[in-house]
C-alpha cells in the first residue's frame, strides 16, 4: 500500500514501531491515501472501495477542535484519516457505536504524519469521539443496511473468558496436587525432597493469584483473616496479622528454608495448607469472568511483581521470588491471550503494544532461567537484586501501562 | 537512590488554589487546572513577563499589582508553541525543580519523534495548566490519562524544558549527520568523582515551578508517557533556586553564601553566550546546550569552618554577598586590589577568582541552579548539595571553567561533582510541530 517507502524523509504513523497492521481493522500507511485533496470536498470520497473520512484536530482560539469532514456515510469500508494540525490537547480519537468503540487511533500529537484506520461500518449511528476538543462529540450517520448483528468482538471476548476460566480451573487442580506432594515430602522429614517439592507448588498460586484470592471461608467475618484463604494460603512475613499468626505456603517455606527443618509443627502447616487449597479449589471451581476481570487480573499480577517479587518480600526465605515473577508474568499473559482475538478487533496497535512488551518481558526472564537451581530460576539474592532489580522493574513498567488501557476497551465493548 | 521521581522526595505546602476537586465535578473529560483557579478571579490579563525567553500570562486578580513577583503569582502561564527559544531558560527563575535524565530503550527513530512529539503536545497543555486528559474517567474501567495531583494547582510558571543527548545523535537512530561539531559527552574533568548511575543520559526533562507539586507532577506523567521507550537514569529535585535572574533578589545556596551575583542577565549576553546561532546545524539556531551537574557538598565538613575561611572560599563576604575587595554585592569585583597583608582582597584560588568573566577571557555561562537534598547518604552524612543547571552556545565554556575550578578552586575541598550531563536543547516549535521535529525532516 505504501507508495513512498520511507527514504531520507522520515514519516511516520503516530503509533509507528508500536503499531502492528493486523486483524480485522485494516490500518492503512500514512501518506498512501488517494484521498489527500479530499478535505476539500464536503461530501466523502470513495476511493478504492473504501469511503474516505478526514478527521482534522486544530487548536482553534476558544479551543481545541475536531473537525469530521462529513456527516454521513454510506455502508461499507470506511477509511477515517486523523490529522493532528495544532492540536496539543487531543491526543486520541475514537469511533464509538454508544458506548462501543469500533476503531480508534490514540498517541496522536502535531507534527506527527497523519495516521488511518478502516471499518466496515453497518447502518446506524455513529459518534466520532475526540476527548480534549471543545466539542468533543461528532455525529456520524451510516446510511444503508444495519449489520447484521453478529456478536462480533462480544462473542470473541465471551469465548476467551470461557478458555481462561478453563485454564484457571486447570491452575487450581494442579496447586491440589502439588501441595499434596508438597505436604507428603514434608512428612517423609527429607528437607531436600520437600525445598524442592515448595518450588514446584509455588507458581500454580501466582499464576491466578487475582482470581483466586478474594475467598473466606464459607460463613466467616470478611474482616477476620482467621477465615482469609488467601491469607490463610499466601501470607508474608510482612503482612504478619498477629491474631492469626504464620499459616500457608510462606510458613513452611520459613521452616524449609530459614530454620532448614521440618518439625511437628511444619507437618502440621503442610497438612492445613492441603486443607486450605481444597477448600479454595472448591469454591473456585466453574468461576466465570468477564472480559475486563481477565484484564484487570492481568493488571494486579504484575502489580503483585511490582509490589512482592522484584523487592524479595515474596520468598523471603527461599528467594524464589522469580520462579514467582515468571508465574505472575505466565498468568496475565494468559489472561490478555484469551482477550487478544478481541482486542485486536478493538484496537490493534494497543494489541500490538501489549504483545511486544510481553514478548520483551520474556527475553528478559530467559538471562535467569537456571534448569538447576529450585524452580528452574536464578535465586533472587540481595546482591543480584541489587544489580537487575531496576532493569526487572522498568520491563514490567513498560507492559504495565499499555496493559493497564484494555480494561476500558473491551469492557466498552459489551 | 536516584534513579526515580519519588513521592515522598515531594513536600508540597499547602495547596492556595482552594477550590478542590469535589464530588460534584465532572466526572469525565479533561480537568482545566485553570478552570477550578478562574472561580471568582478576573480575567485573563496578558502580559510580557519573560522577554525573549517567553510570553507570560498572568491572571491578574483586577487591583492591577504588576510587580517583579508576578512571575511567582501560581497563575503564571508560559507559553509553549511559537516562541524563539525553550521556556525554562531565559524564563525567570522559578522556585522549584526536577530534572531528570533518560536513557532511551528503544533503537527506533520513530519511537524517538512519537515520544519529542507526545511530549511536546503534553508539556504545552501542562504549562497552560491542564491536566493531561481524564483524571477521573467515566468508565469504571478506565485507567486515568493524567495521574491527577496537581488537578486543582495553577500553572504556577510551570515550564518543561527538553534537552537531547549525545546518545541521540549516535548509530541508534540515523541521526548522526545533524550532531553539531561541538556536542559530545563532556571529558573527564579535573575533580570530577562522577558516578555512573548519575552521569550521561540520551534526553533530559528540566520542570521548573513556583509549585514543587506541579513540577513533580509534569516530570511523573511525562515519565509515564515514555514508559516503553526511555527509562529515568538519574533525577535530582531541587527544592530552592540559587541562581538569580533578571530582576531577583539574589538567593543562597546551601553553604549560606548568595549565588549568581553576576549571572548572565541582559539579552545581549543571552545572545553573545547562551543562544546558538545555527551556524553549524540550522536545527540548532535559537537553542542552546544545557550541562546539568550533580554537586554534593560536604555540608558538616562546612558547617565547622571558620567564616573567614568560608569568605575566602568564595572570594565574597557571606552576609552582604560583596566581594572581598568591595563592600556592597553589587560592587565589580577588583581583583587586583590588596588586602592589609598585600596578597590580593580576593584570594586568587577563591570561586568568584576563577570564575569571573574577566579571568576568563570574557567567558560567560547562564547558571539556572537549585539547592538540593536526598535525605542522609549511607555514610551517616547529609546528602544536599547543589543542581547546577548551566546553559551555554557552546559546551567548551562549561568545559573551560570547570577545568579551572576542578584543579584549585579551594571550593573543592567542600564539594564533590558527582553527577553529569550534557544535552541539546533545540528551539521552540511552531503550533503544528514539536521539539527537534526538524532533525527528522
Amino acid at each position: 500500500m505504501q507508495s513512498h517507502p520511507t527514504r531520507r524523509t522520515r514519516t511516520v504513523r503516530a503509533t509507528a514501531g508500536l503499531a502492528g497492521l493486523a486483524g480485522a481493522i485494516a490500518l492503512v500507511a500514512a501518506g498512501c491515501s488517494s484521498s489527500s485533496g479530499d478535505t476539500t470536498d464536503p461530501s466523502p470520497s470513495a476511493s478504492g472501495g473504501a469511503t474516505h473520512v478526514d478527521v482534522t484536530l486544530t487548536s482553534a482560539g476558544g479551543g481545541d477542535a475536531c473537525q469530521v469532514s462529513t456527516s454521513s456515510v454510506p455502508a461499507g469500508p470506511v477509511t477515517f484519516t486523523v490529522t493532528n494540525k495544532d492540536s496539543a490537547a487531543i491526543t486520541e480519537v475514537e469511533l464509538l457505536s454508544g458506548d462501543r468503540i469500533v476503531g480508534e487511533k490514540e498517541n496522536l500529537a502535531p507534527g506527527l504524519a497523519p495516521v488511518s484506520f478502516t471499518v466496515t461500518l453497518g447502518g446506524g449511528k455513529y459518534q466520532v469521539y475526540c476527548p480534549g476538543a471543545q466539542t468533543d462529540t461528532t455525529d456520524l450517520t451510516v446510511t444503508g443496511e444495519a449489520a447484521t448483528p453478529t456478536g462480533g468482538v462480544q462473542d470473541v471476548l465471551a469465548q476467551g473468558t470461557k478458555t481462561y476460566g478453563t485454564y484457571v480451573d486447570g491452575q487450581v487442580a494442579d496447586m491440589v496436587t502439588a501441595v499434596k506432594a508438597l505436604q507428603a515430602a514434608v512428612d517423609s522429614g527429607d528437607l531436600e525432597a520437600a525445598q524442592k517439592a515448595y518450588a514446584d507448588a509455588r507458581p500454580f498460586y501466582e499464576k491466578v493469584e487475582s482470581d483466586v484470592e478474594g475467598f473466606v471461608l464459607p460463613g466467616s467475618d470478611p474482616t477476620d483473616n482467621k477465615g482469609n484463604l488467601d491469607y490463610l494460603i499466601d501470607m508474608r512475613a510482612s503482612n504478619l496479622d498477629p491474631a492469626v499468626g504464620w499459616h500457608g505456603f510462606h510458613a513452611v517455606e520459613r521452616d524449609l528454608f530459614e530454620k532448614k527443618a521440618i518439625t511437628g509443627s511444619t507437618k502440621k502447616l503442610a497438612a492445613e495448607l492441603t486443607k486450605n487449597v481444597d477448600q479454595l479449589s472448591s469454591l473456585a471451581k466453574g468461576l466465570s469472568y468477564k472480559p475486563e476481570d481477565l484484564a484487570n487480573g492481568a493488571a494486579g499480577l504484575l502489580e503483585e511483581v511490582q509490589a512482592n517479587k522484584i523487592k524479595g518480600e515474596e520468598e523471603k526465605y527461599s528467594h524464589l521470588d522469580l520462579v514467582d515473577f515468571a508465574a505472575n508474568v505466565e498468568g496475565a499473559e494468559q489472561a490478555f491471550a484469551n482477550l487478544e482475538p478481541g482486542l485486536e478487533q478493538i484496537d490493534p496497535d494497543l494489541t500490538k503494544q501489549v504483545a511486544t512488551q510481553f514478548a520483551n518481558v520474556k527475553t528478559t526472564l530467559k538471562d535467569y532461567e537456571d534448569p538447576s537451581a529450585l524452580g528452574g530460576y536464578k535465586t533472587w539474592t540481595p546482591e543480584l537484586r541489587k544489580a537487575d532489580a531496576a532493569k526487572l522493574s522498568q520491563a514490567i513498567q513498560a507492559l504495565q501501562q499499555p496493559l493497564s488501557k484494555i480494561a476500558e476497551k473491551v469492557a466498552t465493548a459489551q | 537512590m536516584t534513579t526515580e521521581p519519588r513521592p515522598d522526595d515531594v513536600s508540597a505546602p499547602a495547596s492556595e488554589a482552594a477550590a478542590g476537586t469535589s464530588p460534584g465535578a465532572p466526572a469525565s473529560g479533561r480537568f482545566s487546572r485553570r478552570a477550578f483557579l478562574g472561580a471568582g478571579l478576573g480575567g485573563l490579563a496578558v502580559g510580557a513577563l519573560g522577554g525573549a525567553g517567553g510570553t507570560a500570562w498572568a491572571r491578574s486578580d483586577g487591583s492591577g499589582s504588576a510587580s517583579a513577583a508576578a512571575s511567582e503569582s501560581p497563575e503564571t502561564a508560559y507559553a509553549f508553541y511559537d516562541q524563539v527559544h525553550q521556556a525554562g531558560i531565559q524564563t525567570p527563575q522559578q522556585h522549584h525543580a526536577i530534572f531528570v535524565s533518560y536513557d532511551l530503550t528503544t533503537t527506533d527513530a520513530s519511537d524517538l519523534q512519537v515520544l519529542l512529539a507526545r511530549w511536546s503536545a503534553a508539556i504545552s497543555e501542562l504549562q497552560r495548566g491542564q491536566s493531561l486528559g481524564a483524571v477521573q474517567p467515566s468508565h469504571a474501567n478506565a485507567v486515568p490519562t493524567d495521574t491527577g495531583e496537581a488537578a486543582d494547582l495553577g500553572p504556577n510558571g510551570l515550564t518543561v524544558t527538553i534537552g537531547l543527548g549525545p546518545g541521540v545523535f549516535d548509530h541508534r537512530f540515523g541521526l548522526a549527520e545533524h550532531k553539531p561539531a561541538k556536542f559530545a559527552d563532556l571529558p573527564q574533568l579535573p575533580s570530577d568523582q562522577l558516578e555512573k548511575s548519575l552521569t550521561g543520559g540520551d534526553l533530559s526533562l528540566q520542570a521548573c515551578a513556583e509549585d514543587p507539586q506541579v513540577a513533580y507532577h509534569a516530570i511523573r506523567d511525562l515519565s509515564r508517557m515514555a514508559q516503553g521507550t526511555a527509562v529515568v537514569r538519574w533525577t535530582v529535585m531541587g527544592f530552592g533556586r540559587a541562581s538569580a535572574g533578571k530582576g531577583q533578589t539574589t538567593p543562597r545556596n546551601l553553604m549560606g553564601f548568595k549565588d549568581g551575583t553576576r549571572n548572565i542577565k541582559d539579552d545581549a549576553d543571552f545572545q553573545r553566550f547562551v543562544w546558538h546561532d545555527g551556524v553549524d546545524q540550522a536545527w540548532m539556531k535559537g537553542g542552546t546546550y544545557q550541562v546539568a551537574r550533580k554537586i554534593q557538598m560536604h555540608i558538616e565538613n562546612w558547617d565547622t569552618d571558620y567564616i573567614g575561611d568560608q569568605q575566602n572560599v568564595f572570594g565574597r563576604s557571606k552576609q552582604e554577598g560583596a566581594p572581598l575587595s568591595g563592600t556592597r554585592e553589587l560592587d565589580v569585583p577588583d581583583f587586583a586590589r590588596k588586602g592589609a597583608d598585600g596578597d590580593p582582597a580576593i584570594p586568587a584560588t577563591s570561586h568568584v577568582a576563577l570564575a569571573a568573566h574577566e579571568n576568563n577571557g570574557g567567558l560567560k555561562i547562564l547558571r539556572r541552579s537549585y539547592n538540593f537534598t536526598d535525605g542522609m547518604n549511607a555514610d551517616g552524612q547529609i546528602n544536599a548539595g547543589l543542581l547546577f543547571i548551566a546553559y551555554m552556545n557552546d559546551p567548551a565554556a562549561f568545559v573551560t571553567l570547570q577545568t579551572k575550578l576542578g584543579r584549585v578552586d579551594r571550593l573543592n575541598e567542600y564539594i564533590a561533582h558527582v553527577g553529569s550531563g550534557v544535552f541539546a536543547v533545540p528551539p521552540a516549535p511552531v503550533s503544528g510541530s514539536y521539539v527537534g521535529e526538524a532533525l527528522f525532516r
